[in-house]
Protein backbone atom coordinates (compact mmCIF):
# COMPACT_ATOMS: atom_id res chain seq x y z
CA UNK A 1 0.00 0.00 0.00
CA UNK A 2 1.22 3.45 -0.57
CA UNK A 3 2.70 5.49 1.61
CA UNK A 4 0.55 7.71 4.04
CA UNK A 5 1.16 11.13 2.56
CA UNK A 6 -0.01 10.06 -1.07
CA UNK A 7 -3.16 8.20 0.34
CA UNK A 8 -5.61 8.60 -3.12
CA UNK A 9 -9.49 8.93 -2.61
CA UNK A 10 -9.94 5.21 -3.47
CA UNK A 11 -7.17 4.20 -1.09
CA UNK A 12 -9.08 5.89 1.60
CA UNK A 13 -12.14 4.58 0.36
CA UNK A 14 -10.52 1.03 0.67
CA UNK A 15 -9.04 1.67 4.48
CA UNK A 16 -12.36 2.93 5.44
CA UNK A 17 -14.21 -0.05 4.15
CA UNK A 18 -11.37 -2.37 5.95
CA UNK A 19 -12.04 0.08 9.20
CA UNK A 20 -15.83 -0.66 8.30
CA UNK A 21 -15.49 -4.16 8.67
CA UNK A 22 -13.78 -4.06 11.61
CA UNK A 23 -16.02 -2.35 13.49
CA UNK A 24 -18.71 -4.43 12.86
CA UNK A 25 -16.70 -7.28 13.79
CA UNK A 26 -16.32 -6.16 17.33
CA UNK A 27 -20.16 -6.14 17.82
CA UNK A 28 -20.11 -9.89 17.15
CA UNK A 29 -19.45 -12.78 19.38
CA UNK A 30 -15.78 -12.84 20.44
CA UNK A 31 -15.24 -16.25 18.36
CA UNK A 32 -16.92 -14.98 15.48
CA UNK A 33 -15.60 -11.65 15.50
CA UNK A 34 -11.39 -13.16 15.23
CA UNK A 35 -12.79 -15.50 12.30
CA UNK A 36 -14.41 -12.10 10.64
CA UNK A 37 -11.31 -10.20 11.13
CA UNK A 38 -9.29 -13.34 9.74
CA UNK A 39 -11.19 -13.77 6.87
CA UNK A 40 -11.36 -9.88 6.00
CA UNK A 41 -7.82 -9.23 6.21
CA UNK A 42 -6.62 -12.30 4.04
CA UNK A 43 -9.46 -11.11 1.63
CA UNK A 44 -8.19 -7.50 1.55
CA UNK A 45 -4.40 -8.44 1.54
CA UNK A 46 -4.79 -10.78 -1.06
CA UNK A 47 -6.45 -8.17 -3.10
CA UNK A 48 -3.80 -5.66 -2.41
CA UNK A 49 -1.37 -7.95 -3.77
CA UNK A 50 -3.16 -9.56 -6.99
CA UNK A 51 -5.13 -6.13 -7.92
CA UNK A 52 -3.20 -3.72 -10.14
CA UNK A 53 -3.45 -0.62 -7.96
CA UNK A 54 -4.66 1.46 -11.33
CA UNK A 55 -6.82 -0.91 -12.33
CA UNK A 56 -10.01 1.49 -11.07
CA UNK A 57 -13.25 -0.36 -12.75
CA UNK A 58 -12.06 -3.73 -10.70
CA UNK A 59 -10.96 -2.33 -7.48
CA UNK A 60 -14.11 -0.01 -7.66
CA UNK A 61 -16.09 -3.19 -8.60
CA UNK A 62 -14.34 -5.03 -5.42
CA UNK A 63 -15.39 -1.32 -3.04
CA UNK A 64 -18.94 -2.06 -4.06
CA UNK A 65 -19.10 -5.42 -3.54
CA UNK A 66 -17.27 -5.09 -0.11
CA UNK A 67 -19.64 -2.84 1.05
CA UNK A 68 -22.65 -4.96 0.30
CA UNK A 69 -21.40 -7.61 2.41
CA UNK A 70 -20.45 -5.46 4.88
CA UNK A 71 -24.26 -4.19 4.98
CA UNK A 72 -24.95 -8.35 5.25
CA UNK A 73 -22.88 -8.08 8.09
CA UNK A 74 -24.36 -5.54 9.94
CA UNK A 75 -27.52 -7.53 10.41
CA UNK A 76 -27.61 -8.72 13.75
CA UNK A 77 -28.89 -12.04 13.05
CA UNK A 78 -26.32 -12.68 10.82
CA UNK A 79 -23.61 -14.07 13.51
CA UNK A 80 -20.72 -14.84 10.56
CA UNK A 81 -19.45 -15.18 7.58
CA UNK A 82 -17.52 -17.57 5.35
CA UNK A 83 -15.37 -17.84 2.19
CA UNK A 84 -15.17 -21.05 0.16
CA UNK A 85 -12.07 -22.40 -1.30
CA UNK A 86 -11.67 -22.51 -5.10
CA UNK A 87 -9.10 -24.98 -6.17
CA UNK A 88 -7.32 -21.98 -8.69
CA UNK B 1 -79.18 -6.71 56.18
CA UNK B 2 -78.59 -4.04 53.97
CA UNK B 3 -76.32 -1.30 54.36
CA UNK B 4 -74.44 -2.09 57.56
CA UNK B 5 -73.39 -5.85 55.47
CA UNK B 6 -73.46 -4.67 52.12
CA UNK B 7 -70.19 -2.16 53.25
CA UNK B 8 -67.24 -4.55 54.25
CA UNK B 9 -69.02 -6.68 51.75
CA UNK B 10 -68.18 -4.35 49.29
CA UNK B 11 -64.65 -3.18 50.96
CA UNK B 12 -63.62 -7.13 50.71
CA UNK B 13 -64.21 -7.25 46.84
CA UNK B 14 -62.43 -4.10 45.80
CA UNK B 15 -58.74 -4.32 44.92
CA UNK B 16 -56.85 -1.17 44.55
CA UNK B 17 -53.81 -0.61 42.55
CA UNK B 18 -51.26 1.50 44.76
CA UNK B 19 -50.41 4.03 42.95
CA UNK B 20 -46.91 4.95 43.07
CA UNK B 21 -45.76 7.55 44.42
CA UNK B 22 -44.85 10.69 42.83
CA UNK B 23 -41.07 10.68 42.55
CA UNK B 24 -40.78 7.34 41.38
CA UNK B 25 -43.11 7.47 38.46
CA UNK B 26 -40.93 10.22 37.33
CA UNK B 27 -37.90 7.82 38.01
CA UNK B 28 -40.06 5.04 36.64
CA UNK B 29 -40.83 7.03 33.53
CA UNK B 30 -37.30 8.15 32.55
CA UNK B 31 -35.54 5.47 33.36
CA UNK B 32 -32.69 6.15 31.09
CA UNK B 33 -31.91 9.84 32.57
CA UNK B 34 -31.40 8.17 35.80
CA UNK B 35 -28.81 5.67 34.83
CA UNK B 36 -27.24 8.21 33.05
CA UNK B 37 -27.27 10.54 36.21
CA UNK B 38 -25.64 7.45 37.79
CA UNK B 39 -22.85 6.88 35.49
CA UNK B 40 -21.75 10.21 34.96
CA UNK B 41 -17.98 10.76 34.83
CA UNK B 42 -17.48 12.06 38.26
CA UNK B 43 -14.36 14.08 37.47
CA UNK B 44 -11.89 14.99 39.46
CA UNK B 45 -9.08 17.51 38.69
CA UNK B 46 -6.80 14.85 37.89
CA UNK B 47 -9.58 12.86 35.53
CA UNK B 48 -7.18 13.25 32.84
CA UNK B 49 -4.48 10.57 32.04
CA UNK B 50 -0.81 11.42 32.78
CA UNK B 51 1.33 11.76 29.18
CA UNK B 52 3.63 9.23 31.03
CA UNK B 53 0.62 6.51 31.26
CA UNK B 54 -0.27 7.45 28.00
CA UNK B 55 2.62 6.70 26.13
CA UNK B 56 3.21 3.36 28.29
CA UNK B 57 -0.28 1.95 27.39
CA UNK B 58 0.36 3.46 23.22
CA UNK B 59 3.61 1.13 23.58
CA UNK B 60 1.86 -1.71 24.51
CA UNK B 61 -0.88 -1.39 22.18
CA UNK B 62 2.19 -1.50 18.99
CA UNK B 63 3.96 -3.91 20.88
CA UNK B 64 1.29 -6.32 21.23
CA UNK B 65 0.14 -6.37 17.64
CA UNK B 66 1.49 -9.46 15.73
CA UNK B 67 3.09 -7.95 12.88
CA UNK B 68 5.15 -5.46 14.79
CA UNK B 69 9.04 -6.41 15.99
CA UNK B 70 8.45 -5.03 20.00
CA UNK B 71 12.44 -4.22 19.95
CA UNK B 72 11.55 -1.50 17.40
CA UNK B 73 8.76 0.03 19.14
CA UNK B 74 9.62 3.78 20.55
CA UNK B 75 7.84 6.86 20.79
CA UNK B 76 8.93 8.26 18.21
CA UNK B 77 8.35 5.40 15.53
CA UNK B 78 6.44 5.63 12.86
CA UNK B 79 4.08 2.89 11.65
CA UNK B 80 5.22 2.35 7.72
CA UNK B 81 8.49 3.56 8.07
CA UNK B 82 9.90 2.31 10.89
CA UNK B 83 7.65 -0.30 12.08
CA UNK B 84 7.21 -2.06 8.40
CA UNK B 85 3.16 -1.47 8.71
CA UNK B 86 0.93 -1.17 5.66
CA UNK B 87 -2.13 1.00 5.56
CA UNK B 88 -4.21 -1.89 6.85
CA UNK B 89 -1.64 -2.80 9.93
CA UNK B 90 -2.59 1.08 10.76
CA UNK B 91 -6.32 0.86 10.54
CA UNK B 92 -5.53 -1.97 12.82
CA UNK B 93 -3.50 -0.37 15.21
CA UNK B 94 -5.60 2.74 15.42
CA UNK B 95 -8.73 1.01 16.42
CA UNK B 96 -6.79 -1.24 18.74
CA UNK B 97 -5.99 2.12 20.24
CA UNK B 98 -9.25 3.19 20.11
CA UNK B 99 -10.30 0.24 22.41
CA UNK B 100 -7.66 0.87 25.03
CA UNK B 101 -8.32 3.83 25.45
CA UNK B 102 -12.14 3.66 25.12
CA UNK B 103 -12.49 6.14 22.41
CA UNK B 104 -13.96 6.23 19.02
CA UNK B 105 -11.91 8.05 16.46
CA UNK B 106 -13.29 9.61 13.29
CA UNK B 107 -12.50 8.22 10.17
CA UNK B 108 -10.71 11.57 9.11
CA UNK B 109 -8.93 11.79 12.14
CA UNK B 110 -8.04 8.20 12.15
CA UNK B 111 -6.31 8.63 8.56
CA UNK B 112 -3.60 11.07 10.14
CA UNK B 113 -2.51 9.19 12.62
CA UNK B 114 0.08 7.14 10.93
CA UNK B 115 3.34 7.40 13.87
CA UNK B 116 3.37 6.99 17.90
CA UNK B 117 3.73 10.39 18.31
CA UNK B 118 0.53 11.17 16.62
CA UNK B 119 -0.89 8.50 17.91
CA UNK B 120 0.25 9.21 21.72
CA UNK B 121 -0.78 13.31 20.70
CA UNK B 122 -3.72 12.31 20.02
CA UNK B 123 -4.71 10.23 23.27
CA UNK B 124 -3.28 12.71 25.56
CA UNK B 125 -5.11 15.49 24.27
CA UNK B 126 -8.16 13.62 24.36
CA UNK B 127 -10.55 14.34 27.19
CA UNK B 128 -12.07 11.37 27.06
CA UNK B 129 -9.58 8.78 26.83
CA UNK B 130 -9.70 6.52 29.83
Amino acid sequence: MASRQKLSGIQKQVLALYRGFLRTARLKAPEERRRIESVVSAEFRDSARNVDRKNFVYIEYLLRRGRRQLEQLKNPDITGLATLEVNK
Amino acid sequence: MAAAALRPAILRRIRLSPAPSLPLAAAASQPHALARWLARPMSSHDAHLSREEVVDRVLDVLKSHPKVDPSKVTPEAHFEKDLGLDSLDTVEVVMAIEEEFKLEIPDREADNIDSLPLAIEYVANHPMAG
